[in-house]
C-alpha cells in the first residue's frame, strides 16, 4: 500500500497530471460537453420515459342504452386511466378501429344488460383490449378487474334493501357519477345468492412510492447509464489522441510506467467526471424531487467507483483501436448491449432467465441497484455491499486488461 | 442511369471490403435484435415476495398457495419475526404478503378478512403489476371458495387481441428491428460521405462528369440495399425467434420499408455531406438515429407519456411512424387503411433529406 502511495504521488506521476490537467482547461469544448448533454440526457429520459399506463382510448358498443348501462360506463371512464373516445353501433365498427389503433380498448355491453340485472341474473360485458404492448394490456386488464369489482360491491350492497320482499320489484337507489341518484326497478334476488362481503380482502399499500411516480426508477437508472457512457466515450478519445498524433511513443519511451501514464492520464478526467456526477444528483433531486433516504455519501461512493469503471471500459476500447473514428465505432458495438442489459429501464426480473446473470457483469446494473436502493429506500451499506464490490472487481479487471494491453498497442 | 449505377457498385464493394463496416450492417443489428428484443421487457415474470403467515392454519396456506402456483411470483423463505421492509432494503422480495392471524376462522365465519400486500414501489410500473396480478389471483380465491354466495352481478369477458400471451417479445421485437434500420444503414452511409469529404475524394467527383443527384442516387442507393438486406435479415429473425408473422395485407409494409430504407440512407448521406469528419458525423448519427428514434418514437413506453411540451417533437421523428407501421402489420393487420398516410410521411420525410443533402452538395462545389 505505502509503495503503491509512493507511486501515485511520485514527480512523474504529478508531472504527467499537469500536463493533462493543462490539456483539459485549454479544451473548453470537453468541459462544456461533460456537463450540459448529460443534464440535459437526463432531464429528456426522465421526463419522456415513462411506462405510466393512462387515458387508453375507450370505444363503447351500449346496446342497452339504459340508465344501468351509461352508469357503467361512467364508472369505468371518471378514472384517468380511460377516456371516453367513442361510441360505436356495432362490434364490428369497433372491432375495426381498434384494429386501425384509434382506440386501445372497447366495450360491448349486451342488449339485456339491464334486464339482467334487474332480474338479479349475471350479465356479461365483453372488454376488448389491444394488447399489442404486454405491459399496458396487463395493467389495463388489472384496472378493468378492479373497477368492475368494485361496481359488484356497490350493487350488491343494494340489494340486501330489496331482499325483504322476494318476487316484488322495489325501488333501488343506485349512485351514479354526478352525484345525483338513479332510481332503477330492481327485483330481489332469489335462490342461495347472499350479499356478503368478499372472504378475502386484499389491502395492497405501496412502499417508497406511494405516489408511484414512474421518473424516479428511471432518473436513478438513466443517471448510471450516463455515466458509464460518458466517462467510456472521454477516457477512449483521450487515450486514443495520444496514438492518433503519435505522442503515445514519447510517453512510452518516457522513464515513467505504464500504470503510471494510465493512472495521470485517468485521474484528472476522473475528477472532472465527478463534478458531473454531483450535477446530475443535483438534477434528480431538484428537477424530479426524488426522495434521499439513505446516506448520499454512498451515492457519491457508488458514483465514483461507477465512474472509474466507466473509464477503464474506454481505456480498453481505446486499446483497441487506432484512431477516434475507430474507437467510436467499437464503442457501438459495447454500449447499447451495456444500455439495455443493465435494468435501468425495465427491471433485471423482467428479463429472460438466460440473460439475467449477464447484468452480474454489468457496472450500471450495479450502480442502479446502489442508488435505487440508498435514495429511494435508504438501504445501507450492510445491504449494497455486494454491488459495491462488483463494481470495484469490474474495475481492476479492465484496468489490468487495459495495462497490459497498453505497451503492446505498438505495431 | 449508368453512372447511378457504377456508383452504387462501387460503394457495395468498398462495404463488402472493409469487415469492420460488414459486421456493422450486418451482423451487429441481427446481435442487438436478439438481445435487446428479449431483454426489453416491462412485465417481470416470477418476482421475489416474501409471506409473513400470522394465521398459519390451513385456509391460510391454501390462500398463499394461490400465490404459489402463479408463475408472476415466487415465494421467498422469510421468517414472522423479522420485518418485511428488510426484504425490501435487501432487494430480496418485491412485496410482502401478510396474513393476519385469526384469517382462516373469520373466512369460516363469513365475516371477511382483511389481507395486507406491502409493495415495494420505488419501481412504479412494477409495483402496478404486482397490485394488478395480487388482485387477480386473491379475485380467483375468492370466486373459488365462495362461488354460490358470491353474486357478482357483472362479469367481465377480456379478449386480449393480437397478442393474446401478452408476450413482451413480440411488441419490443418489431421495435427493437426499426431501431436496429434507424441507425446502422445510416450510420455506414454517414461515415461513406465523411470519408469522401476527409480524403479530398469528393473533388474527383466534382470534375468528373457525375452530377450532384447521380452522385447521391448511387450513394443512397447502396445504403439502401444494405438497409433492405439487414431488414430481409431482421424478418427473417422475427418470423423465427419471436414468433409473429404477417398479420394482413402487406403490400403496404414492403412500400414502406423501401421508402424508409430510402429515407434512412438519405439521412445518413445528408449528415455525412454536412459534415465531413467522420468521428463527428458518427455521433450526428447516433444522435438522430439512436437518441430520437429510442426516445420520441413509442419504442418503449407509449407517446401519449411524453410531456406535452416534448410530444409534437416525436410527430417528425421518422422512425416513429415506421414503427407504428411494422407493428401494425406484424400484429394487428390494418393495411392500408391504417396506414397510408405513415406510408406518406415517410416518403416526405425521405424526399426533404434528399433534398437538403442534394443542397449541400452543390454548396460545397462552390466552396472548394
Amino acid at each position: 500500500m505505502a509503495s503503491f502511495l509512493r507511486q501515485f504521488f511520485s514527480r512523474r506521476v504529478r508531472a504527467l497530471m499537469r500536463k493533462e490537467f493543462n490539456q483539459i482547461k485549454r479544451d473548453r469544448r470537453l468541459a462544456i460537453s461533460l456537463i450540459l448533454p448529460p443534464t440535459l440526457q437526463l432531464l429528456l429520459f426522465g421526463s419522456a420515459l415513462s411506462a405510466d399506463v393512462t387515458n387508453l382510448r375507450l370505444g363503447i358498443v351500449d346496446d342497452s342504452r339504459t340508465p344501468e348501462s351509461r352508469e357503467l360506463i361512467g364508472v369505468l371512464t371518471e378514472s384517468k386511466s380511460f377516456r371516453l373516445a367513442g361510441y360505436f353501433f356495432s362490434s364490428a365498427e369497433l372491432g375495426t378501429s381498434i384494429n386501425h389503433g384509434d382506440l386501445d380498448a372497447g366495450i360491448v355491453i349486451p342488449f339485456d344488460y339491464s334486464r339482467n340485472l334487474q332480474r338479479g341474473r349475471v350479465t356479461t360485458v365483453q372488454v376488448l383490449l389491444n394488447a399489442m404492448n404486454a405491459n399496458t394490456a396487463a395493467i389495463g386488464q388489472g384496472y378493468v378487474e378492479g373497477v368492475i369489482q368494485a361496481y359488484n360491491n356497490q350493487l350488491r350492497e343494494m340489494i340486501p334493501a330489496a331482499r325483504g320482499r322476494p318476487g316484488e320489484p322495489s325501488s333501488t337507489a343506485l349512485p351514479d357519477i354526478s352525484g345525483s341518484t338513479v332510481t332503477t326497478e330492481m327485483i330481489s334476488i332469489q335462490g342461495a345468492h347472499q350479499a356478503q362481503a368478499a372472504p378475502v380482502l386484499l389491502h395492497p399499500a405501496f412502499l417508497y412510492n406511494p405516489g408511484l411516480k414512474d421518473s424516479w426508477f428511471i432518473v436513478t437508472g438513466v443517471f448510471g447509464l450516463l455515466l458509464i457512457l460518458n466517462s467510456s466515450l472521454v477516457a477512449s478519445g483521450a487515450m486514443v489522441k495520444e496514438r492518433e498524433a503519435g505522442t503515445i511513443e514519447q510517453l512510452l519511451m518516457s522513464p515513467a510506467s505504464t500504470s503510471e501514464i494510465i493512472i495521470a492520464k485517468v485521474m484528472p478526467l476522473f475528477f472532472l467526471l465527478c463534478g458531473m456526477a454531483v450535477i446530475a444528483i443535483v438534477v434528480i433531486k431538484v428537477g424530479f424531487g426524488a426522495p434521499f433516504h439513505g446516506n448520499i455519501l454512498l451515492v457519491l461512493g457508488g458514483a465514483a467507483l461507477c465512474v472509474l469503471s466507466g473509464i477503464s471500459i474506454g481505456t480498453v476500447i481505446s486499446t483497441f483501436s487506432r484512431s477516434a473514428q475507430q474507437a467510436l465505432m467499437t464503442s457501438f458495438f459495447v454500449n447499447p448491449p451495456l444500455a439495455t442489459l443493465s435494468g435501468a429501464f425495465n427491471p433485471v426480473e423482467a428479463m429472460p432467465k438466460w440473460l439475467q446473470p449477464l447484468t452480474l457483469v454489468n457496472p450500471i446494473y450495479h450502480f442502479a441497484t446502489i442508488v435505487r436502493g440508498n435514495l429511494l429506500k435508504g438501504s445501507g451499506l450492510t445491504d449494497l455491499w455486494p454491488h459495491f464490490l462488483g463494481l470495484l472487481a469490474i474495475t481492476l479487471v479492465l484496468f489490468s486488461l487495459s495495462m497490459w494491453r497498453f505497451r503492446k498497442q505498438l505495431v | 442511369m449508368r453512372r447511378v449505377i457504377a456508383q452504387t457498385r462501387k460503394e457495395l464493394t468498398q462495404i463488402i471490403r472493409d469487415w469492420r463496416t460488414l459486421t456493422l450492417a450486418l451482423v451487429l443489428p441481427l446481435i442487438l435484435l436478439v438481445l435487446n428484443g428479449s431483454a426489453i421487457s416491462l412485465t417481470a415474470s416470477d418476482l421475489p415476495i416474501i409471506v409473513q403467515d400470522f394465521d398459519d392454519s390451513t385456509t391460510s396456506r391454501e390462500f398463499v398457495d394461490a400465490f404459489r402456483a402463479s408463475i408472476t411470483f415466487h415465494v421467498v423463505q422469510w421468517a414472522t419475526d423479522k420485518q418485511p421492509e428488510y426484504a425490501f432494503t435487501s432487494g430480496e422480495a418485491y412485496a410482502a404478503l401478510i396474513i393476519p392471524a385469526n384469517f382462516g376462522r373469520d373466512i369460516l365465519r363469513d365475516s371477511g378478512s382483511h389481507v395486507q400486500m406491502l409493495i415495494d414501489a420505488s419501481d412504479a410500473n412494477t409495483a402496478k403489476l404486482v397490485a394488478a396480478y395480487s388482485g387477480q389471483i386473491t379475485r380467483a380465491y375468492n370466486r373459488q371458495t365462495a362461488d354460490v354466495m358470491q353474486f357478482q352481478p357483472v362479469q367481465t369477458s377480456i379478449r386480449l387481441w393480437y397478442n393474446p400471451g401478452r408476450s413482451s417479445k413480440k411488441f419490443y421485437g418489431p421495435g427493437i428491428f426499426v431501431l436496429g434500420i434507424s441507425m446502422f444503414p445510416p450510420l455506414l452511409a454517414a461515415l461513406a460521405m465523411a470519408k469522401e469529404g476527409e480524403q479530398q475524394t469528393i473533388l474527383q467527383v466534382f470534375v468528373s462528369n457525375v452530377s450532384a443527384s447521380e452522385f447521391l442516387l448511387g450513394k443512397i442507393i447502396a445504403f439502401v440495399v444494405v438497409a433492405l438486406a439487414e431488414c430481409i435479415l431482421g424478418m427473417v429473425l422475427l418470423f423465427t425467434y419471436f414468433g409473429v408473422g404477417l398479420a394482413g395485407d402487406p403490400s403496404a409494409f414492403i412500400v414502406a420499408t423501401v421508402l424508409y430504407a430510402f429515407c434512412v440512407a438519405s439521412f445518413g448521406t445528408m449528415v455525412g455531406a454536412a459534415i465531413p469528419h467522420q468521428a463527428a458525423a458518427m455521433q450526428a448519427v447516433a444522435l438522430g438515429g439512436f437518441l430520437l428514434v429510442f426516445l420520441l418514437s413509442g419504442l418503449l413506453f407509449p407517446i401519449e407519456n411524453i410531456p406535452a411540451g416534448l410530444r409534437w417533437l416525436s410527430r417528425f421523428v421518422w422512425g416513429r411512424y415506421y414503427i407504428e407501421i411494422v407493428r401494425d402489420a406484424l400484429l394487428q393487420g390494418g393495411g392500408w387503411p391504417a396506414t397510408w398516410y405513415k406510408v406518406l410521411i415517410i416518403g416526405v420525410i425521405g424526399s426533404v433529406f434528399y433534398g437538403l443533402a442534394w443542397r449541400t452538395m452543390r454548396r460545397m462545389e462552390l466552396k472548394y
